[in-house]
C-alpha cells in the first residue's frame, strides 16, 4: 500500500474534526465492492497513525487500496477551503524527540539511584525528572510511557525495592533502544510498546478471526494520573491466551458489563507485553455468559503452575516496566486453613498477593469460609519474594460458576 | 577481585534504597565492575539492571514468602464505634454473643425494627419473619402487634424486605402484596427480554432508562430478584460502558439504587468511586454503605483518603459510618457546623450514620429550617440519633407544622427515639430553661474560648447551688447549659446523672451516664468511683425494667451484668448499658 496515499487519508480525515468539541473521527467503515466480492474496510486511528483492515483480513489488498483512494478522491474534490489541522493530532505524527525523550528517562534513573528509593516519592529532583518525561514525550502520552509512570510513582508509594528496581530497569531498556545506532527488530518493538508505532511504520499486528472470548475482570490503572485506563482482561475460549483491553478514560471501546461473551469477528492484537493488547473490531456481545462457557474458561486454564511461573518470568524479564501478566489457573487441589494455597498436580503452589486489591481478597477469604471451593481462578499474576502470587479477580466453583471479585 | 554474589547484592540493595549520592560507607561501583570516576547515571543503570536481574532468578524458587504467609483474613482496623449502649453493640450476624438473630422476644424486635441502624433494621426483619413462618412461638398479642407494625412502617430503606414479608401475610394486605409481586415478576421478564434485544442490537434503546419512572423504581425495589443479565445490564450503565447512556442518567440511576444491597452490584460501584468524581461518587457511596460485602470498606477508605471535594467527602464519610468507621465524623460535624448550605442536606444525612448524643444539639438546629426538605432530614437524622431530649422539640414542630411529609417524618421519628430509649432504659428528664433564660447555642468552634469556660462553670456551680437547694429541674437546666457551653465537657453530665441516681430515678440518670460515656470514654474509665457509681445506676435501671417485664434479650444481658457486678468486677462501662 502506497504510505502517501494512506497518509494523504489520515490528512483528509483529521480535516473532518477541525477541533477535540466538534468530535474528533476515530473510525471509518466503508463497504467496497470490488470483483463481485463486497468488504468493509476499517480505518481508524492508532497511537496517531492511520491503520487499515478490510474483512478479508488483509491490511494492504484492493478493498483497502479502493476504500483510501475513496478517501483521498474526496479530498480533491473538496471545495471548501482547507481547515487548519488539529494541533494536538499534528504533534502525534510527529517523530518523537528520542534523544531528548532517552535523556530525560535517564536523568529520572539517576535521580532516583542518588536520592535513593526510600526518599524518591517526596524528592523534588524525582518529580521535576518526571514532569520532564512526561514534557518531552510526544503529546498526549502514549499508553505505555504513561503507564510506566503510573507503575514507578505506584512502586515508589509502595517502597517495594525489588519493583522499582525491575520498573527502572524497563526504563534503561528504553532508553538503550532509543539510543541504539541502528534498529534492531527487538528495539523497534521495544519502542512501539512503549511510545506505539513510529509514523510511517506499519504496526505490528496479529489479527484474529471468529473467536469466542470471554471477559473474566477489568480494573482501573494509574498512569500519568490516577484511574487513567479501564483494563479489561478477555480470555480466549479456543487457546485460553489471555488479551488486555484498555480503554483510556473517556474515549471508547468495545461495550458491555463484566462478565461478558464476546463473540469477536474480528480483532487486532499487537506485539508486546503481555497479556498483549487486543482491538476488538467487530463483535457481538452477550451480557449473560452461558454456563458452558465458564466450563471452557476451566478447562482452558492453566494446570501447571511451574509452567505459570516460567511464562510469568519470561514476561517480566521482556518487558520489565511493562509486563503484567495475568492468569487463568485450575489448581489440582487446593488449601483453605489459615492462608489460601493453590496447588498443582506436581505440588507447586501459588499464593494471593495481599498487596493489591485487599477488598477482593477480603471478599475472597469470606466466600471460602462460606464453603465455596475454586474450581478455577482468574487474577493479575505477581512476585514477593521469590513466591509467585495471583491477585484475584474472579474464580469459579462447582455451584457457581462465575464470581467477580 | 573475587565477590561474594550475596553480600554484593546485599550492598547493591542498600545503595538503591538508600541512594548513591548519601551512601557513605558503600560505593556500588566496584560492585558493579565499574571504574571508580565513572558517571552516575551509568552507576544507575547498571545497579537497577543487576538488581533486576537478580530479582528475575529469585521468582518461583521460595516455596512461600512469609509475607504472604501472613493471616491475610485481619480487616482493616476501623474506628471505634460511638454508641456503646445495647444498640449500638447488637450484631447484624448470628455468630455474635449478642445478635439480632438471637432475639425472640417480640417486642424487643419490634423496637429494633423501629429504632436500629439501617443493617440492624433489616435484620429484625428478616428475624421477624423466621418467627412469624412459625406461628407456634409467637402469641397472640405478639402477633398483632407484629402484623400491625408491618402495615404501619413507612420504612423507604427496607422496602424489599417488606414488599417480601407483606406477601408472606395473611388477608387483603398480603393479597395486595402478593399481586405486586406478580406485576413486578411480568415487568422483570419483560425488561430482561428488552435487554436481550439490545445487547443483540435489535433494539437501540436502553430498556432501563426507557421505563417510566414508577415502573423503573418498582423493578430496582427488588434488585437481588433480578437475573443475572439484568443485573449485569445495570452495571454496565453504572460503569458507562453500555455505551449510550448520558451521565445525568447514570446519576439518575444511582439515586434510584440508594437502597439496594445487591452485592453483585459492588464491582461496578467500586468501578466509579475508583475513576469517577462528583455526583457519580457521592451517589455510588450511598449505595455502597447499605451493602454488606468486604470489597467494600477497603474502597471506601482509599477514595476517602484521597478526595478532596466536600460533596464526596460527606458521602463517603456516611458510607462509611454505615459500615462503622467513624474517621469523617469530625467533618461532617464541621460541615454542619458552618452552615454551608449546599452541603447542609448531605451533612445532616451523613449524621444519621456518624451521629450521637453529642450532636443532637447541632442537629436540633435545623428542626426550625425554612427548607422543608432541610427539616425533614434534621427530623430523621434526629430520629436516628434517638436521644430523648429532642422529643419536645419534635413534639412542637409537629403541632406547629402543616407539611404532610413533615408530620410523617416527626411521627416516625418519635416512635424510633421512644423505641430506642425503651431498649436503653432510659427516659427523657424534662428541662425547666426558665431559670437559665435562653438555652445557649451549639457552640460553634472545636477550641473552648475564654468566655464559654467562664460561662461554663458559673452554670455548673449554679448547678450545684440549685441542688443544694433541692431544686432539681433548675439544676438540670444549669447543667444543661454548662455542658452545651464547653466542648467534650463531661462533668455537668456527671452532676446530672449523679443528681438523678441519688433520687433514684435511674431510667433519667442513664441518658447523662451516656452521654458522658460517649464524650470522654477514657476518662470515666479510668475513674473506679465514677464506674462502680454509674454500674450500680445501670443495675438498679435492670432490677426496676426486670420488675416492669422487660423484652427477653434484655433480661438476660442484664442478669450478666449484674453476675459480673456481684463478682467483684469493675464491669465494662461500654458494656453497661
Amino acid at each position: 500500500m502506497s504510505i502517501l496515499l494512506r497518509d494523504a487519508a489520515a490528512r483528509y480525515l483529521r480535516t473532518k474534526s477541525p477541533t477535540a468539541a466538534d468530535g474528533a473521527v476515530q473510525r471509518v467503515s466503508i463497504e467496497i465492492e470490488l470483483g463481485g466480492r463486497v468488504e468493509t474496510v476499517m480505518l481508524s486511528f492508532r497511537d496517531g497513525s492511520l491503520c487499515c483492515v478490510s474483512s478479508d483480513g488483509q491490511s494492504d489488498g484492493p478493498h483497502v487500496l479502493a476504500a483510501l483512494q475513496f478517501i483521498t478522491a474526496a479530498e480533491r474534490s473538496e471545495e471548501a477551503p482547507r481547515i487548519s489541522l488539529n494541533p494536538g493530532a499534528a504533534m502525534v505524527l510527529e517523530t518523537p524527540q528520542a534523544p531528548e525523550l532517552a535523556e530525560a528517562l535517564d536523568d529520572l534513573l539517576t535521580a532516583i539511584a542518588r536520592v535513593g528509593a526510600d526518599k524518591s516519592r517526596y524528592a523534588p529532583s524525582v518529580e521535576t525528572a518526571i514532569e520532564r518525561v512526561v514534557q518531552v514525550a510526544p503529546q498526549p502520552t502514549p499508553a505505555g510511557l504513561a503507564r510506566f509512570v503510573g507503575r514507578l510513582q505506584q512502586e515508589m508509594r509502595s517502597g517495594e525495592i525489588w519493583r522499582i528496581a525491575r520498573v527502572l530497569e524497563g526504563a534503561s531498556q528504553l532508553v538503550e533502544a532509543l539510543r541504539a545506532p541502528e534498529a534492531t527488530r527487538e528495539s523497534e518493538q521495544r519502542i512501539e510498546a512503549w511510545l506505539g508505532p513510529r509514523p510511517g511504520t506499519k504496526p505490528s499486528v496479529e489479527l484474529l478471526f471468529d473467536r469466542t472470548m470471554i471477559e473474566v475482570g477489568r480494573e482501573w490503572l494509574a498512569c500519568t494520573d490516577r484511574a487513567r485506563i479501564e483494563r479489561r482482561y478477555l480470555v480466549d475460549a479456543q487457546s485460553g491466551a489471555v488479551y488486555r483491553e484498555d480503554r483510556p478514560r473517556n474515549a471508547s471501546a468495545s461495550l458491555g458489563p463484566c462478565p461478558r461473551e464476546l463473540r469477536v469477528g474480528l480483532a487486532e492484537v499487537e506485539a508486546g507485553p503481555t497479556p498483549k493488547r487486543i482491538r476488538v473490531l467487530q463483535y457481538e456481545v452477550q451480557p449473560d455468559v452461558a454456563e458452558k462457557s465458564w466450563e471452557r474458561v476451566r478447562q482452558v486454564a492453566s494446570r501447571s503452575i511451574a509452567q505459570l511461573t516460567e511464562s510469568y518470568r519470561r514476561s517480566v524479564r521482556a518487558y520489565p516496566a511493562l509486563g503484567e501478566p495475568f492468569g487463568v489457573i485450575a489448581p489440582y487441589r487446593i488449601e483453605t486453613g489459615d492462608v489460601f494455597k493453590a496447588f498443582d498436580s506436581d505440588g507447586h503452589q501459588l499464593v494471593l498477593d495481599r498487596t493489591e486489591r485487599r477488598g477482593a481478597v477480603l471478599a475472597f477469604y469470606d466466600l471460602l469460609a462460606r464453603g465455596e471451593e475454586p474450581t478455577w481462578l482468574a487474577g493479575r499474576l505477581t512476585d514477593t519474594g521469590g513466591t509467585l502470587c495471583l491477585v484475584p479477580f474472579a474464580f469459579g466453583t462447582r455451584n457457581r460458576p462465575y464470581l467477580r471479585l | 577481585m573475587a565477590h561474594n554474589e550475596q553480600t554484593d547484592v546485599e550492598q547493591l540493595t542498600l545503595c538503591l534504597q538508600q541512594g548513591i549520592a548519601g551512601s557513605e560507607h558503600v560505593d556500588p561501583r566496584e560492585a558493579l565492575g565499574l571504574t571508580p570516576d565513572a558517571a552516575d547515571a551509568r552507576v544507575a543503570r547498571a545497579l537497577v539492571r543487576t538488581l533486576a536481574h537478580h530479582d528475575l532468578q529469585q521468582i518461583g524458587t521460595h516455596e512461600i514468602d512469609p509475607k504472604a504467609a501472613r493471616h491475610p483474613s485481619v480487616r482493616p482496623p476501623t474506628e471505634v464505634a460511638m454508641d456503646p449502649s445495647f444498640l449500638g453493640r447488637l450484631s447484624t450476624t448470628g455468630s455474635a454473643e449478642l445478635s439480632v438473630e438471637r432475639i425472640d422476644d417480640i417486642a424487643t424486635i419490634l423496637a429494633v425494627l423501629r429504632a436500629g441502624s439501617r443493617r440492624q433494621r433489616r435484620a429484625a426483619l428478616g428475624t421477624l419473619r423466621d418467627r412469624l413462618r412459625d406461628r407456634r412461638s409467637v402469641s397472640g398479642d405478639g402477633l398483632r402487634q407484629a402484623v400491625e407494625t408491618l402495615l404501619e412502617l413507612r420504612d423507604v430503606e427496607l422496602g424489599s424486605e417488606l414488599a417480601q414479608i407483606r406477601a408472606e401475610l395473611p388477608g387483603t394486605q398480603g393479597r395486595e402484596a402478593r399481586n405486586e409481586h406478580e406485576q413486578w415478576k411480568r415487568l422483570a421478564a419483560r425488561v430482561e427480554s428488552s435487554i436481550t434485544a439490545f445487547w443483540d442490537g435489535q433494539s437501540s434503546v436502553e430498556p432501563i432508562q426507557a421505563l417510566p419512572g414508577d415502573q423503573r423504581a418498582l423493578l430496582l425495589m427488588r434488585i437481588g430478584e433480578l437475573p443475572d443479565s439484568v443485573v449485569h445490564h445495570i452495571s454496565a450503565i453504572i460503569e458507562g460502558s453500555d455505551g449510550c447512556t448520558m451521565l445525568e442518567s447514570r446519576v439518575g440511576l444511582l439515586a434510584s439504587l440508594r437502597y439496594a444491597t445487591d452485592p453483585r452490584l459492588v464491582p461496578a460501584l467500586i468501578a466509579v468511586i475508583e475513576a469517577e468524581r462528583g455526583e457519580l461518587v457521592a451517589r455510588a457511596a450511598r449505595v455502597l454503605g447499605g451493602i454488606d460485602d468486604a470489597r467494600i470498606h477497603p474502597a471506601l477508605v482509599e477514595r476517602f483518603e484521597r478526595s478532596f471535594l466536600e460533596e464526596e467527602r460527606l458521602a463517603l464519610a456516611a458510607a462509611l459510618g454505615m459500615l462503622g468507621d467513624h474517621r469523617g465524623a469530625a467533618e461532617v460535624r464541621s460541615s454542619l457546623e458552618e452552615d454551608h448550605p449546599r452541603l447542609l442536606l448531605q451533612a445532616l444525612e451523613a449524621m444519621e450514620s456518624l451521629g450521637s448524643a453529642e450532636h443532637t444539639d447541632l442537629v436540633m438546629k435545623f428542626l426550625d429550617h425554612p427548607d422543608v426538605v432541610i427539616a425533614t432530614q434534621a427530623v430523621r437524622t434526629a430520629g436516628r440519633i434517638g436521644d430523648g431530649r429532642v422529643l419536645d422539640e419534635l413534639t412542637e414542630r409537629y403541632n406547629t407544622t402543616s407539611v404532610p411529609a413533615l408530620r410523617a417524618a416527626i411521627e416516625d421519628a418519635l416512635l424510633a427515639v421512644a423505641a430506642r430509649m425503651e431498649l436503653r432504659g432510659e427516659e427523657a428528664a424534662k428541662i425547666d430553661w426558665s431559670e437559665v433564660g435562653n438555652k445557649p447555642d451549639p457552640r460553634k468552634s472545636r477550641g473552648d474560648s475564654f468566655p464559654s469556660i467562664f460561662l461554663g462553670w458559673r452554670d455548673y456551680f449554679m448547678g450545684r447551688v440549685w441542688l443544694l437547694l433541692g431544686r432539681l429541674s433548675w439544676a438540670v437546666a444549669r447543667f444543661e447549659s454548662a455542658a452545651a457551653r464547653r466542648n467534650a465537657w463531661v462533668v455537668p453530665l456527671i452532676g446530672i446523672g449523679m443528681a438523678f441516681a441519688r433520687r433514684e430515678q435511674y431510667a433519667l440518670a442513664l441518658p447523662a451516664f451516656r452521654r458522658a460515656i460517649e464524650i470522654d470514654r477514657p476518662r470515666i474509665e479510668r475513674n473506679p468511683i465514677l464506674v462502680r457509681a454509674m454500674a450500680k445506676s445501670f443495675l438498679h435501671r435492670a432490677e426496676q425494667v426486670e420488675k416492669e417485664g422487660a423484652p427477653g434479650t434484655v433480661r438476660i444481658e442484664l442478669k450478666r451484668k449484674h453476675e459480673a457486678f456481684r463478682r467483684q468486677e469493675h464491669p465494662h462501662v461500654d458494656s453497661a448499658a
